[in-house]
């Protein structure tokens, strides 16, 4: 096996690939990506068994073949070589031997043959969507997810493909977030509903591009996000998802709309003065005004004022800073809605686009 | 609306605490969380709640945890651990162990008649008797009990015949049974695996096998050196455990041997079974032995003087197995004949295990000495360098023999013939066992040499 690659294409690709190798693998063949080189392309795959990362990057092959190499030191070195093109040879042995300027690395592989082959998702169930808009709904609900691994079915992020659209879903009991993409052609038997977990999110934030088209594949227990030259393959979370529909206030009292990035760093800056253990900011909703202060014993308080269109009678509620940033800082429109019932009732916030966080106040100095 | 629909009357301590908690939270709140929640049960230490759905619990667990626990406080006096039952799906912290079991539960019924899932009702924490020898193994089990796959996975209990395996693995899985509503727990022999497997491939029903060990919540597989050799078995049994340990279910595995000595077992397995935590029972000392007895002894209701046990518990060392066969004995010969009971009476009664006992004393050396005087070589042959066919045999055979009859490690016995490694004892007792296979004359030798070594 024989190819050439520039050094950036051949980075990026490894880069992808090694989010998928576990570095506690006890079975050596994991630590491994595989190198498959043909016609005008080089494809990496690397496994866990549990989630799988296969990318195509572009490639000149002298002679096509595959291989197998440990990923972590292949990633590293093909990083730190100069941004010239790389060219790489394989001989019968898995020995492969790098050619980079003036430099020669050879590195010892193993057989293709012991790598294992991808789950198939032939004659499954496929959605397709568009790349940008998944990556977008991905971005508004993913920090909610739980980190709590004793309600695993938490760890991730809940896919409803029903009706004519997409719902995702994450929760930790504290705060959730729902997204949706809609317009989606979903016949009755297609109807499916699964838990994908954290760190596929992760990865597929990452693999999804702006423009293009993503197809989704169910498979038994496995889920396949194909994105164009990367592909993931995922085990799903089994179980299942809580009925979510039941957080959501049906009936709110008060609404009013807040410019996101003013309300975000407000919240930021006033949060600078918690301390650890008490992290608490409060958000007071006066006429005309939106007052966001906070108070730890022995380090100082601070206040924070901004203009708001709010008619309502005063509520003044306490939220947790981390939870009331993060769908500020990941949302992109330019203004939130706020919805608000009383003191001790969860906090609503909505955009115009089909998306609902909703967040459980703090219960400062109460029981 | 203030109260549950639950059947006690509007004084019923769940009204109390709901009208607590409506004070606490606002109705909003106790409307949509805690209208449709109602009392399980209620005791000293824990309260149960049913509730429609999962999210009832993960929300009410997250947010309102310290409200019901105030109202808990005013109404009982005294806080109590929260519990959930969802009566519409499955409880959120046994999601892990009933996920996937709510189908199953007329495939289950069958087993739950075998007393539930086929194990031991005798074989329970309870009636281990936990000495120096066990306290290791004991303790994992029971950590593994408590919280499953979430301590050790998997957890490999070895140890020799008699010794308390099958108690363990029993114990954990009552235990689990006990305590998570609805976990399905799998308790097989490693040979019912192979049988079930060989079925499965004549009747082509693989997949309603792989759904049977698959979907267990916790499995325990008893004896699994028997797989040793069995290949297809063997993979099958990897995919299993893969399946099992990706969905976070615990396996729990015994043996007589560690896992690198189980023989003909594929390397992939060694270093799963390698991977969690290895505990090793070991022969119980003179006190466990005699806290066993007693332990029995009462299960039994027999009461024996106690020089008997001492007596029992002295000269019966490596098997408890054995030591309670002993002591039934004894205690059902008291009853018969009325009699008191000699030493030399027991020593009558039990003389065949004592002599069974007795196989147990032969060490290396005895071994070195009798196969030398057979073949007529000299004793230094067996401990030297020297390879010739006619001294290197002998020397093959009486490792074979210190194998089989002395409980020392391959090591050991490597160290006794000369400083050889493990290798050339695993060698050496291929080679004999190969030939004793073709050769009748080399089984009888083997047959008259360990014969004569044990009387």
């Amino acid at each position: 096996m024989k190819f050439t690659i520039s050094q950036d294409a051949f980075a990026d690709g490894l880069t992808n690939a090694v989010s998928a190798v576990n570095p506690r693998s006890t079975l050596p063949i994991l630590s491994n990506v595989l190198l498959q080189a043909s016609g005008d392309t080089l494809t990496l795959t690397a496994t866990d068994l549990d989630f799988t990362v296969r990318t195509t990057v572009a490639a000149k092959t002298g002679k096509q073949g595959s291989t197998t190499l440990p990923a972590k030191r292949l990633s590293t070195l093909v990083k730190d070589l100069p941004k010239t093109d790389i060219d790489v040879e394989v001989d019968a042995k898995s020995v492969a031997t790098l050619h980079s300027g003036a430099g020669i690395y050879k590195i010892f592989g193993l057989p293709e043959a012991e790598f294992p082959g991808l789950p198939a998702f032939d004659g499954s169930v496929e959605f397709k969507l568009k790349s940008s808009d998944l990556k977008d709904a991905l971005r508004k609900t993913h920090y909610a997810i739980s980190l709590d691994e004793t309600r695993y079915v938490l760890n991730g992020i809940f896919f409803s493909f029903k009706g004519d659209k997409l719902t995702l879903v994450a929760t930790d009991g504290r705060r959730l977030a729902l997204a949706e993409v809609n317009d989606l052609e979903i016949p009755k038997s297609q109807e499916r509903e699964f838990i994908v977990r954290t760190k596929a999110i992760q990865e597929l934030m990452r693999a999804l591009k702006e423009d293009g088209d993503v197809v989704v594949r169910l498979a038994q227990n496995m889920v396949q996000f194909d994105c164009g030259p990367t592909t993931l393959i995922s085990k799903l979370v089994e179980g299942n998802y809580p009925n979510y529909v039941q957080v959501i206030p049906t009936k709110v009292n008060e609404r009013v709309t807040v410019e996101r990035e003013a309300l975000l760093n407000a919240v930021r800056r006033v949060s600078l003065l918690n301390s650890e253990k008490t992290a608490s900011v409060r958000l007071t909703f006066g006429k005309g005004n939106l007052e966001i202060t906070c108070n730890t014993p022995e380090v100082g308080e601070a206040r924070e004022a901004l203009a708001v269109p709010y008619k309502g009678k005063e509520i003044s509620i306490a939220f947790n800073p981390e939870f009331l940033m993060a769908p500020l800082r990941y949302l992109s429109e330019d203004e939130v809605h706020i919805e608000l019932i009383d003191d001790i009732s969860p906090g609503v916030i909505k955009i115009n686009a089909p998306f609902v966080y909703v967040l459980m106040p703090m219960r400062v100095g109460g029981a | 609306m203030n109260n549950s629909p639950s059947p006690e009357g509007p004084e019923s301590p769940w009204a109390q605490i709901s009208s607590a908690l409506r004070g606490e939270l606002g109705d909003g709140v106790f409307d949509r969380w805690f209208s449709t929640a109602s009392l399980e049960s209620l005791d000293a230490k824990s309260l149960t709640l049913a509730v429609p759905n999962s999210i009832y619990q993960v929300w009410i667990e997250s947010n309102y945890a310290a409200q019901v626990q105030a109202a808990l406080l005013s109404v009982l006096g005294g806080k109590r651990k929260l519990k959930f039952v969802v009566t519409n799906g499955q409880s959120f912290s046994e999601a892990p162990m009933a996920a996937g079991a709510a189908p199953e539960i007329e495939v289950e019924a069958e087993e739950k008649a075998r007393d539930a899932f086929g194990l031991n009702p005798r074989y329970v924490f309870d009636t281990f008797v936990v000495g120096s020898n066990s306290e290791f193994a004991h303790a994992a089990s029971l950590a593994v009990a408590k919280s499953p796959s979430r301590t050790y996975n998997p957890l490999f209990i070895h140890g020799g015949v008699g010794l308390g395996k099958t108690h363990l693995l029993h114990a954990i899985g009552h235990h689990i049974a006990r305590s998570k509503r609805g976990a399905k727990v799998a308790y097989f022999r490693s040979e019912t695996f192979t049988n079930e497997f060989i079925q499965a491939i004549q009747t082509n029903s693989l997949v309603k096998f792989r759904k049977r060990y698959r979907q267990a919540d916790v499995l325990l597989i008893d004896d699994i050196q028997f797989l040793g050799g069995k290949e297809r078995s063997q993979e099958e049994f990897f995919h299993t455990f893969n399946s099992l340990f990706e969905g976070r279910k615990q396996i729990v595995l015994s043996s007589d041997q560690p896992p690198s000595e189980i023989s003909q077992l594929e390397q992939r397995l060694v270093s799963r079974f390698e991977w969690g935590l290895t505990a090793e029972l070991q022969p119980p000392d003179m006190e466990t032995r005699l806290a066993i007895l007693r332990k029995k002894a009462d299960s039994l209701q027999v009461s024996l003087p106690t020089h008997v046990l001492e007596y029992l518990a002295h000269r019966i060392k490596s098997n408890v197995r054995r030591l309670e066969g002993a002591l039934l004995r004894v205690a059902s010969f008291a009853s018969l004949s009325g009699r008191p009971l000699s030493d030399e009476s027991i020593e009558h009664l039990l003389r065949d295990i004592l002599q069974e006992e007795a196989r147990r004393a032969v060490n290396i050396d005895q071994v070195q000495r009798k196969v030398a005087e057979h073949y007529d070589v000299r004793l230094a042959d067996m401990t030297s360098k020297r390879r010739p066919a006619h001294i290197a045999f002998p020397r093959q055979v009486a490792m074979f023999i210190s194998r089989r009859l002395t409980k020392c490690s391959l090591q050991d016995i490597g160290e006794a013939f000369g400083g050889k490694d493990h290798g050339t004892v695993i060698h050496a007792c291929k080679t004999v066992q190969n030939r004793m296979d073709k050769e009748e004359s080399l089984r009888q030798i083997v047959r008259f040499l360990e014969a004569s070594l044990q009387r």
